[in-house]
């Protein structure tokens, strides 16, 4: 199977089923996701994982999902390599994102203003150099009408310009 | 190969050989790695590119401007220099990524973190059909002379270049840290 074959399922809006995720199956995930480019090998990332049966205040910050992962990236002082733990960060949740997917578990990547939030970043025990730098929500797909959004269908336009 | 096995086998490629890179296929994989990033609109970024000799040169200019301008690069001697701007001139194509910040800063992050999520599939992609990259945010390049030249807009947020090309050897994998060494369970609320 070719990478750009998950295009069509990504597509579709994503409906959990109600049951746990197992951890064991997103450490899995996460040991291979974890091969993402990272400057200097700083491996810039730690994961909260929260049960959706316990999810605390995340119960009203964030939709209903089985399961969530917090992904915490270290702060640097230096801001230029702060977009470059971003990045990484970013590009690590592209890789989780992908496999969980051929894996039928949905995940949608979120980020909300809430996570910008000092007192929030506290309930989570968050170091003063860690920020939050997406919430993923994350759960088994359910079985649904198979309906291919509009925007699938399209070919997606791209901004393409010659220097 | 499957993902699992791409993801892993993916090396940051620093080393081109002179293959030719078609731009036919460059818009082609950044066409695939949008579709697997539904969220990105396509608003929310643009890429600039540089795939012909001629435009890798201004860019190797436009990214050597601080150093080359300053007082200290007027030291450099001429060969140092050819030599960095060949480390860069021979690679045959060059994807330049901005966002858009839009007008508070949880849209510039939300952009940015899906514009980089839908540059980690290009390279994916790229890698399934032989081409390697580097993802290149060097602080040194990032300065007024450069963003001018390569011409970004007032409300747009520099993402990266992609260096690409099809490449010989690629180098062995840096062993990562285990995830269950950085995996925290939250037990509810200790207060």
């Amino acid at each position: 199977m070719k990478l750009s074959d998950l295009a069509e399922g990504l597509n579709k809006p994503i409906h959990f089923e109600e049951r746990p995720v197992s951890k064991e199956l997103m450490l899995e995930l996460l040991n291979i996701a974890v091969w993402a480019p990272n400057d200097g090998l700083r491996e810039p990332w730690r994961f909260i994982y929260v049960d959706g049966q316990n999810s605390g205040i995340l119960n009203r910050l964030q939709e209903p999902a089985p399961a969530y992962l917090l992904i915490v990236m270290q702060a640097e002082h230096d801001s230029h390599k702060q977009e470059e733990d971003f990045a990484a960060v970013s590009c690590l949740i592209q890789n989780f994102r992908l496999l969980a997917h051929e894996r039928s578990l949905g995940v949608r990547w979120t980020l909300n203003e809430w996570t910008y939030d000092r007192k929030h970043a506290e309930a989570f025990m968050l170091q003063d150099d860690e920020r939050i730098a997406a919430v993923l929500e994350v759960g088994h797909i359910a079985v649904h009408a198979d309906v291919t959004s509009e925007k699938a269908l399209q070919e997606p336009q791209l901004r393409f310009e010659l220097l | 190969m499957n993902l699992s096995e791409l993801i892993m086998a993916r090396r940051s490629i620093r080393k081109c050989n002179a293959l030719p890179v078609e731009q036919e296929l460059v818009i082609e994989l950044l066409r695939d790695a949008a579709r697997l990033q539904p969220a990105l609109d396509a608003g929310a970024w643009r890429v600039v590119y540089a795939g012909t000799p001629e435009s890798s040169k201004q860019l190797v200019d436009y990214m050597l401007a601080q150093i080359t301008q300053s007082k200290l690069g007027k030291l450099i001697p001429g060969k140092l220099l050819d030599v960095m701007k060949r480390r860069f001139t021979e690679i045959p194509a060059h994807v330049i990524v901005l966002s858009a910040q839009g007008t508070d800063r949880l849209t510039s992050d939300r952009n940015f973190a899906a514009v980089c999520g839908m540059m980690q599939s290009f390279q994916l992609l790229g890698w399934e059909r032989g081409l390697g990259m580097i993802w290149d945010t060097e602080s040194i390049i990032q300065n007024e002379s450069f963003f001018k030249g390569i011409g970004i807009r007032e409300d747009e947020r520099f993402v990266g270049i992609l260096h690409l090309g099809y490449f010989d050897k690629a180098p062995r994998g840096r062993k990562r840290t285990p995830a269950e060494r950085k995996w925290t369970i939250w037990e509810g609320s200790t207060i």
